[in-house]
C-alpha cells in the first residue's frame, strides 16, 4: 500500500512537473512593429524578410517546442500617433515582440510595453535609445562611443600621416552621438577634428564642401544621409580630392542609395560596417542565397540579420525558460523572456557567436571595407 | 479605459484642440502654423519641469500654458495684422527654428529626445483618467469658448477681416487686434496640446512636431470646412482613426487618400463637408422644434 501511495505521489508530481512546460498554444506569434509604409518601407521590407526567413526556418526544422512560429507584421507607419495605438493593441495579447523601428515611434510606444511589462526587442535602433527600455528591451549594438571610437581609430592609424579630419553630420537621431564618438576615438590618437553640419534638407553641396576643403583637413568622415554622402563625394572630388582612402563613410551611410548613387565617384573610399558578407558558412550563404531570390540579385544590407537574429534569440528563450504561452501565465513569462534575453550566453547569430551582459552585447566585431568597382572589400577586422 | 482606445480618444483630442488651434486664426485668413513650433516649446518646457526639476505636475501644465500664449502674443506684435503669406512664412520659419534649438539643447536630450515621464498621481491607471479627463475639460472649454467667440461680434468681425481686410478695417474693426486676439489664444492651446501630448506618450522627441501635423490639421480643416469649428471637431477623429480600421494594404495609401480628398474639397466644395450654412440649417431646425415644443407645452397648460 506504502509503495502505491509513493508511485501515486511520483506520478502526481512528474505530471504537474510536465504540465506545467507544457506549451499552451498552437502557434507562437511575434508581432513586428515596422514602418512598413511610409518613408523607411523598403528598409523595413528587408527587416521584415529577414525575420520572416528566421520564422521559415524555423518552422522548417520543427517550430519551437514543435509548435509553428508566426512573425505578425504590424504597420507603424513611421508615426508615434499610430505607433502608440498599434503597441496598445500588441500589450494585450503578446508574449513578446519585435520593434518598432523609427526613433520616434520607439519614443512613443515603448513606454507602452515597459508599463505593461512586456518584452519587444529594438533590433534597428543604437544602445542609445534601447537602453532607456531596459530590461524590456535590449541592445543589438555595444554601446555608440566605446565601439566607433575604435573603429575610427583603426582607420585613423592606417594613414600615419592623418593629422586633421573634417566631419560631414547631419543632426538627426543618434549620428550626432555617433560623430561625438569619432570625435573622440581621432582626438585620442592627437588628431583635430573640425564639423561640417549637414542640413536635413540640403540639395546642393558646393558651399559644405568649400567649407570643409577650407579647414584643409587629411581626412573625411561622413555621418549622415547615404544619398547626400555620395553626392558630396562627387562635389570633393571635382574640386580636386584624390585621396579617396582617406574618406570614411558610417555604418548607416552604407546603405544602396551609395552604390547606386555614387556610381564610380565612390571607389577606394573605407566604410565601417557591423556585418562581414565574405563570411563562408553554410548558414549565412543560404541567407544571401534566398535574399538574393528575393530581391533580384541584391546582397543583403547591414540590417538584414537583426531581426533574424532578434526571431532566433526569442525562440531560445521560449525553449530555455520553459514558456507555455498560456495566457494566464502572460506576466510571469513575458518576464522569464526578459530575464533570459538580458543575459544571453554564446548566442549563435547569422553572422558571429556573442553573449549578452545586462541588455548589452559584448563581443560583437566590426569591419572595414573598401570600395572596389562597387564591391566592397574586406580592410579589417575590429575587434 | 482599454489601452488602445486610451490612445485613440486622447490622441484624437489633441488633434481636435490643434485643428482648432489653427481655425480660429484663419477666421481672419492667418494660416497660423506657428501653434506646432509653440506645442513643441511647450511640451519640452513641461517635460524638463517635471522630468529634470521634479516641479508637479500641475505647475508644468500652468507653465506650458503661459508659455505658449505669452510667444504667441509676442509674435501677434509683429504679424497681427500681417498677410497671409506672412503668417504663413513665420509659421514655417518657428518650426524650423525650434527643431534647431532642440536638436542642440542637451538638457532636453537634443536628437536622443526626452523619456522616462511619470505618471501624473502614481499609478498608470489614475495618469490616464486625469489625462482624459483634463483633454476632454479642454475641449469642452475651448469648444464652448470658440462657439461664443463665432457668435459674438468678434465672430462677425473676424468673418468680415477674412472676406476684405480694408473694408472691415474702414467699418471700424480693429483687425490687428483681433489677429492679436485669436493668434495668442491659439498658441495658449497649443501649449496647453504640448504639456498634454507630452504626457500621453510619457515621453517626447523633436520628430513628434514635424511639418506632418501642419498637414493633418490643415487636412482636418479644409476636409471638415473651415468656416466653423464643428468641421475639425469631425473631420479631426475621423483622419486620424480611419486609416486604424482599414486593411494594412489600404493604410499604405494613407497619405495619398489625404492628399486626394483635401485637393477633391477644394475643387468641389471649397469651404469644406461642414459649411457655415449647413450648421445654421441644423441650428434652424433644432430651435424650430423648440419652438413647436414649447407652443404645445404652452397649448397643453
Amino acid at each position: 500500500m506504502k509503495k502505491l501511495f509513493l508511485v501515486a505521489i511520483i506520478l502526481m508530481v512528474a505530471t504537474s512537473v510536465f504540465a506545467g512546460s507544457q506549451v499552451e498554444v498552437k502557434e507562437w506569434t511575434i508581432p513586428f512593429l515596422n514602418d512598413l509604409s511610409g518613408p523607411i518601407a523598403s528598409i523595413a521590407g528587408y527587416l521584415d524578410w529577414g525575420a520572416q526567413q528566421a520564422a521559415r526556418e524555423i518552422n522548417a526544422n520543427g517550430g519551437i517546442k514543435g509548435i509553428p512560429v508566426r512573425v505578425i507584421p504590424v504597420d507603424t507607419a513611421f508615426d508615434p500617433q499610430k505607433g502608440t495605438v498599434e503597441m496598445a493593441k500588441v500589450v494585450e495579447y503578446a508574449l513578446a515582440a519585435l520593434g518598432p523601428v523609427y526613433e520616434p515611434v520607439i519614443q512613443a510606444a515603448m513606454p507602452i510595453a515597459v508599463e505593461n511589462q512586456m518584452f519587444s526587442f529594438n533590433a534597428s535602433t543604437s544602445f542609445e535609445f534601447a537602453s532607456k527600455y531596459f530590461p524590456w528591451t535590449i541592445a543589438y549594438l555595444p554601446p555608440t562611443e566605446k565601439r566607433l571610437g575604435a573603429l575610427v581609430a583603426a582607420w585613423a592609424q592606417l594613414y600615419p600621416e592623418m593629422k586633421k579630419v573634417v566631419q560631414f553630420v547631419e543632426n538627426t537621431g543618434t549620428w550626432p552621438l555617433m560623430a561625438d564618438a569619432h570625435v573622440k576615438g581621432l582626438t585620442g590618437l592627437g588628431l583635430t577634428v573640425e564639423k561640417v553640419e549637414v542640413p536635413a534638407d540640403a540639395v546642393t553641396f558646393g558651399p559644405l564642401v568649400v567649407k570643409a576643403l577650407d579647414a584643409k583637413p587629411d581626412g573625411i568622415v561622413f555621418v549622415c544621409n547615404p544619398e547626400k554622402i555620395s553626392k558630396i563625394i562627387k562635389e570633393l572630388k571635382g574640386r580636386g580630392w584624390s585621396k579617396m582612402d582617406h574618406l570614411l563613410v558610417f555604418s548607416s551611410g552604407d546603405a544602396p542609395e551609395l552604390y547606386s548613387a555614387g556610381g564610380a565617384d565612390i571607389n577606394g573610399i573605407v566604410v565601417y560596417n557591423y556585418i562581414n558578407p565574405f563570411i563562408d558558412t553554410p548558414r549565412w550563404n543560404n541567407f544571401k542565397a534566398e535574399f538574393a531570390k528575393a530581391y533580384n540579385g541584391l546582397a543583403p544590407f547591414s540590417l538584414s540579420p537583426n531581426y533574424y537574429d532578434a526571431v532566433y534569440m526569442l525562440k531560445e528563450a521560449i525553449e530555455k525558460t520553459g514558456v507555455t504561452g498560456d495566457p494566464k501565465k502572460l506576466k510571469e513569462e513575458r518576464k522569464k523572456i526578459a530575464d533570459y534575453m538580458a543575459n544571453i550566453k554564446a548566442f549563435k547569430g547569422l553572422q558571429f557567436t556573442w553573449d549578452t551582459k545586462d541588455g548589452v552585447p559584448t563581443n560583437k566585431p566590426a569591419y572595414l571595407f573598401t570600395i572596389k568597382d562597387g564591391n566592397k572589400v574586406l580592410l579589417k577586422e575590429v575587434k | 479605459v482599454p489601452l488602445p482606445l486610451y490612445y485613440f480618444l486622447t490622441i484624437a483630442a489633441i488633434n481636435i484642440l490643434m485643428s482648432w488651434a489653427l481655425y480660429l486664426p484663419y477666421r481672419v485668413a492667418h494660416l497660423h502654423f506657428i501653434t506646432v513650433a509653440n506645442m513643441a516649446l511647450s511640451g519640452y518646457l513641461a517635460g524638463y519641469l517635471v522630468g529634470t526639476l521634479h516641479v508637479p505636475f500641475g505647475w508644468a501644465l500652468l507653465a506650458g500654458l503661459a508659455f505658449g500664449g505669452v510667444l504667441g502674443y509676442l509674435v501677434s506684435l509683429f504679424i497681427g495684422d500681417a498677410p497671409t503669406f506672412a503668417v504663413v512664412i513665420v509659421g514655417f520659419a518657428a518650426i524650423y527654428i525650434t527643431r534647431t534649438i532642440i536638436e542642440n539643447l542637451k538638457i532636453v536630450g537634443s536628437t536622443l529626445g526626452m523619456s522616462g515621464l511619470p505618471s501624473i498621481l502614481g499609478t498608470p491607471s489614475a495618469h490616464r483618467w486625469l489625462v482624459l479627463g483634463l483633454l476632454y475639460g479642454l475641449l469642452l472649454l475651448a469648444g464652448f469658448l470658440i462657439h461664443r467667440f463665432d457668435h459674438s461680434r468678434l465672430g462677425r468681425a473676424a468673418s468680415a477681416v477674412f472676406t476684405d481686410r480694408e473694408l472691415a478695417s474702414s467699418m471700424g474693426v480693429d483687425a490687428r487686434r483681433l489677429g492679436m486676439l485669436v493668434q495668442t489664444f491659439s498658441c495658449t492651446l497649443a501649449g496647453a496640446c504640448g504639456v498634454l501630448y507630452a504626457f500621453i506618450y510619457k515621453s517626447l522627441h523633436v520628430d513628434f512636431f514635424t511639418f506632418h501635423l501642419v498637414g493633418i490639421y490643415m487636412t482636418a480643416i479644409f476636409v471638415g470646412g473651415y468656416a466653423t469649428q464643428w468641421g475639425a471637431l469631425l473631420a479631426a477623429p475621423m483622419l486620424y482613426g480611419l486609416p486604424l480600421l482599414l486593411p494594412p494594404a489600404v493604410q499604405a495609401w494613407r497619405v495619398v487618400i489625404y492628399g486626394a480628398a483635401l485637393i477633391l474639397v477644394l475643387v468641389l466644395k471649397p469651404e469644406g463637408f461642414v459649411t457655415r450654412r449647413f450648421v445654421v440649417n441644423v441650428e434652424r431646425t433644432l430651435s424650430a422644434r423648440r419652438r413647436r415644443r414649447n407652443t404645445i407645452l404652452k397649448e397643453e397648460l
